[in-house]
């Protein structure tokens, strides 16, 4: 298991928003939580992360373990440098008075891993994402929003992580973005990345993952393969419309 | 000559101020002109990494700038000098022209430590929050200084100028306007490097976005700690050179008049632009100067100009740029990095 979260409980201030969630992702997975608003889904992404309050809860119980190690005392820029698991996150956040190019190149910031590694991160991104290579020189805030998810996946993948929580990438997305951003995802997976997705629209998250869980106000409510989940009465009856 | 334009413009502007000072060329009132500029310049351009680069909102820097002044007046007293307070100098006299550049080191080491009062706060807030701390801090210190006796609290410290006497003595050279071009070209030197380093990359970062910063593995606590100590650290270098050009310091001379004039130089200059806040803080001891005939009324046209300035171009002299953006054809003598 690479990455295990083990009964976590979480609280913003004295609203809990976790009531003990466990769930696991094995190296090389493509793992979709999936479920409505507000069931805890970001929040679960956000601890994982281990950002501090107020943008993330407190853990008031539970683990959550890379490789078996307990992860909780650790800071943000460390799960990145350290774990090489990085955060697509929630509204994007890149910088945008940087260009696409300063933003890919500004993820770099705490790799050791040497010129040639990061070269060939920054190749890899430019010809899985074509459109960034376009607009490499552009202001990334003059983007359209489907450009600025690619770039906030580019840029998690420059940080030289192996292991990418994705929010909502589908997000504002039209359907042939979306589909070619998971498309895109898809061949990142193959080769060789662990992502953990969290999604609305469940019907495309579970055609693309291979395992999922639903997640209903903070707690798991099924779990099982993509294939599983899809055939699921309740699930197809609450999120994949009937 | 890519590699040494700079360095021989530099050299010679340094050469032709201590000759002007040395032979006179330059009155007594000019050289106090142009060493006040210096010591604006390592101002603005030190608040600028925490007001332009990292988008903080600092109103505290005469605060650490006393603190520099207040260290390196007390050691180079108690060092080179006789006084009423520490009695007779530790050290011959001859020797403070070597040690001197020691002890403005000491003064501003003094204030990044101090800067940690602001850099500590500054992992759990931002904008107004850190603002009001930044502005509490400078007060600490100010009354701090108010009441401790022996570097005569409010009525001020004095003695510097025989220190700067003994320099002359041991050779006679305008040894504080060596200092002050010195202390400068140091601290903008210094200043370019950081905001360039990767370091600097990360402090862009913080001002965007600390959470995406974070995620894209910057330690923002740690770069905001060195942000914060190296801006105050030169505030204190700063306020070091001034106690030694006047001879004399006191606690009114650190008010938040003193932050808010800084404040005006970096926004006049263009928020996170180095090239601006040197430029403006030029300008605005030149104006100041100009201005100098109108006595207070001075503190009527200086803030009105900048309500203008403010209505007709908000983002400063330069923005965000620096000159070579401006004049790309003086690429052709340096090599910018960026």
């Amino acid at each position: 298991m690479l990455l295990s979260v083990e009964n976590l409980r979480v609280k913003y201030g004295n609203i809990e928003a976790l009531h003990g969630i466990s769930f696991h992702v094995d190296r090389g997975e493509i793992v979709a939580l999936i479920g409505a608003n507000g069931a805890g889904k970001t929040t679960t992404l956000l601890s994982i992360m281990r950002l501090p309050p107020p943008e993330a809860p407190k853990v008031v119980e539970g683990d959550i373990k890379y490789e078996g190690q307990s992860i909780l005392g650790m800071e943000p820029h460390d799960v990145v440098r350290k774990l090489h698991m990085d955060l697509s996150p929630e509204g994007r956040r890149i910088f945008g008075n940087l260009t696409v190019m300063e933003n890919l190149v500004l993820a770099t910031y705490a790799r050791k891993d040497g010129e040639e590694a990061v070269a060939r991160d920054l190749d890899r991104v430019l010809s899985l994402f074509p459109r960034l290579s376009e607009r490499r020189r552009q202001r990334s805030e003059s983007l359209s929003g489907g450009e600025q998810q690619m770039l906030a996946v580019g840029r998690a993948i420059m940080t030289g992580c192996d292991f990418i929580l994705l929010d909502e990438p589908s997000m504002g997305l039209a359907p042939l973005l979306m589909y070619e951003m998971f498309r895109t995802l898809k061949k990142l997976n193959e080769q060789g990345l662990t992502v953990l997705l969290i999604e609305q629209n469940a019907k495309v998250a579970l055609s693309f993952a291979h395992r999922g869980y639903v997640l209903d106000t903070g707690e798991i409510k099924t779990s099982g393969t993509a294939e599983e989940l899809r055939n699921d009465p309740e699930v197809k009856k609450a999120y994949l419309g009937g | 000559m890519k590699r040494l334009s700079v360095p021989a413009l530099l050299a010679a502007v340094f050469a032709v101020l201590v000759w002007a000072s040395q032979t006179g060329a330059m009155n007594i009132y000019w050289q106090s002109v142009v060493m006040f500029m210096g010591v604006n310049i390592i101002l603005s351009s030190s608040l600028n990494i925490i007001n332009g680069n990292m988008g903080e909102f600092s109103c505290g820097h005469a605060g650490f700038m006393a603190v520099g002044a207040y260290v390196s007046s007390v050691l180079s007293v108690a060092l080179f000098a006789k006084s009423a307070a520490f009695g007779d100098p530790l050290l011959s006299p001859h020797l403070a022209v070597w040690i001197f550049p020691l002890v403005l080191l000491a003064g501003a080491l003094a204030a990044s430590l101090v800067g940690l009062l602001v850099a500590i706060p500054s992992f759990k807030t931002r904008g107004d929050y850190l603002a009001i701390i930044t502005i509490a801090a400078a007060y600490i210190v100010k009354s701090t200084i108010e009441n401790i006796g022996i570097i005569g609290g409010a009525r001020g410290f004095m003695g510097m100028s025989s220190v700067m006497r003994a320099m002359n003595d041991t050779a006679n050279l305008p040894w504080i306007m060596i200092w002050v071009v010195l202390g400068t070209i140091f601290s903008v030197w210094l200043i370019r490097r950081f905001i360039y380093s990767t370091f600097g990359k990360g402090v862009d970062a913080i001002s965007q976005d600390e959470i995406a910063a974070e995620i894209m593995s910057v330690d923002t606590d740690r770069v905001k700690l060195v942000a914060f100590m190296v801006s105050c650290g030169l505030a204190g270098l700063a306020g070091g050179l001034f106690a030694h050009i006047l001879g004399y310091v006191n606690p009114g001379s650190f008010t938040i008049l003193k932050s808010t004039e800084v404040m005006v130089m970096v926004y006049l200059g263009g928020m996170g632009s180095l090239s601006g806040s040197v430029l403006s803080a030029i300008l605005i001891t030149l104006l100041m100067e100009a201005l100098r005939p109108l006595q207070i009324v001075k503190w009527v046209v200086i803030p009105l100009l900048l309500v203008l300035l403010m209505q007709f171009r908000p983002e400063g002299i330069m923005g965000r740029r620096e000159l070579a953006d401006v004049f790309p054809g003086l690429r052709k003598f340096y090599k910018f990095k960026g």
